[in-house]
């Protein structure tokens, strides 16, 4: 790149005919980058993905339920995985719920017992033994995961994790039951294989539990 | 098998959706450029909408501005971007073709906003929309990561852009305002000023009072044709 030898060119260029072509190929290597990240991880993650599947099924068999929680664009994801578990598009529903939902419960923790411990603190009010704690980041390394985990791990939590890069600090603290890790230093492309990685999870427990009719709702 | 979408899933096809992608993110840079903020509403999956605008607001990537987005959530969508939208901002709606959205979109064309609509499973038909964007063939995209790929590109591409100023001082970018020449211009009534006679209705130009004579009473929130300063015609929503 020489761009920076020449920035008045940038500054007097009108043909937006050239960059669109630019984009749309920078667009496609982007999306195809992403499809191979995923079929890649799916298929290293395979034999993680099926125990981890098992767990939570047998979790929700015994009635336990779900919490999910991140960061940023990961708490938005969260939402998503509390979302497609309790209100699926078919299937089972089964009971989970986001810990960034709740803007009064979140500002208090953060503004009276600080930020690290936003997640804990509302596992340790609402969670039993039975349940599934499920974080996601794409460091892994965010505090206030690795604090969660720690709680869930001493409530008798199942602790599910998912992290991006080489796993961080959530696939060393020895807290972390089933830890899936996508192995990319794009935060994009993590969190796109995440929701994957999370869609494949969904599917492999809707497989491993007892189908819609054989409970009473 | 508790799932019927692990069938319906197709092969990727990501080279349909990229050059979409790029006319789109150049717009959208033009409109952020202008000072324009991104309103963003994925109905009955709030967490995408939050998931673009945390991605503007707060950049993963060092170095890279921070843009104005607003997640919208359902609770009365339409009033929360007719009082809080300025003319210049666009709206990005990430919803698949049966959800109730073109009615939004349609108001937020007469308001100025540029349109975008990211999508899945069967396309619309006929959709008034600045740029379509379909990131899948089936519904899974909602779930799988199809949808926040289609998301994270655009936000990407968009930045691509702001390395070329040239192409964003372009203020004259075409808008869906034609200044009454001799066409005709839709219009959101505000209120009857004198019933049967006049309304004040807002434009992408602002507000402006237009005849009704011809049209009869009108509603807030109708939408009208506007020709030569007269609503010829009420539209059906």
């Amino acid at each position: 790149m020489t761009d920076f030898l020449y920035p008045f060119i940038e500054r007097n260029e009108r043909d937006g005919g050239a960059l669109i072509d630019d984009l749309a190929r920078s667009a496609e290597t982007k999306m195809e980058m992403s499809v191979a990240l995923r079929q890649s991880t799916l298929a290293t993650l395979a034999a993680d993905l099926h125990a981890a599947a098992d767990a939570i099924a047998q979790r929700f068999a015994g009635g336990g339920r779900l919490y999910a929680f991140g960061n940023g664009g990961s708490a938005t994801d969260a939402a998503g995985v509390a979302a497609l578990f309790s209100r699926p598009p078919s299937g089972r529903s089964f009971p989970a719920r986001s810990l960034v939902a709740d803007q009064a419960v979140l500002t208090a923790l953060a503004n009276d017992v600080g930020y690290e411990l936003v997640f804990s603190r509302q596992l340790i009010s609402t969670a039993t033994s039975t349940d599934i704690a499920f974080g996601l980041s794409t460091s892994g390394s965010s505090a206030n995961l690795l604090r969660a985990f720690a709680e869930a791990r001493r409530l008798g939590l199942l602790t599910i994790g998912l992290a991006g890069y080489d796993g961080g600090s959530m696939a060393a603290a020895g807290t972390v039951d089933h830890c899936l890790v996508v192995r990319s230093d794009s935060v994009h492309r993590i969190q796109e294989v995440q929701s994957a990685v999370v869609f494949e999870l969904w599917q492999l427990v809707q497989s491993l539990s007892e189908p819609v009719g054989a409970h009473v709702h | 098998m508790g799932s019927d979408m692990s069938e319906a899933r197709r092969e990727e096809t990501p080279g349909d959706v990229a050059a979409s992608l790029a006319t789109a993110a150049l717009a959208l840079a033009r409109r952020f450029a202008q000072g324009g903020t991104l309103w963003c509403w994925a109905p009955g999956a709030p967490h995408h909408a939050q998931h673009v605008a945390v991605e503007f607001v707060h950049p993963v990537i060092v170095g890279t501005r921070a843009l104005p987005a607003v997640a919208l959530d359902d609770n009365d969508t339409v009033a929360a971007v007719r009082v809080g939208a300025r003319p210049g901002d666009a709206l990005l709606v990430v919803a698949d073709a049966g959800a109730p959205v073109v009615d939004t979109m349609r108001r937020a064309a007469v308001w100025g906003l540029l349109t975008v609509w990211m999508g899945w499973g069967p396309q619309p038909a006929e959709v008034a929309v600045d740029h379509l964007l379909w990131v899948g063939d089936d519904e899974c995209a909602r779930h799988d990561g199809r949808v926040v790929r289609g998301y994270h590109v655009l936000w990407e591409l968009t930045h691509v852009c702001f390395e070329h100023p040239g192409l964003l001082d372009t203020a004259a970018e075409p808008t869906a305002c034609v200044t009454c020449s001799d066409e005709g211009r839709l219009a959101e009534v505000i209120g009857a000023l004198d019933v049967g006679a006049t309304a004040a209705v807002r434009t992408s130009a602002g507000v402006e009072t237009v005849d009704t004579t011809l049209v009869g009473p009108v509603q807030p929130g109708d939408l009208v044709l506007v020709h030569a300063g007269s609503a010829i015609t009420v539209v059906e929503p």
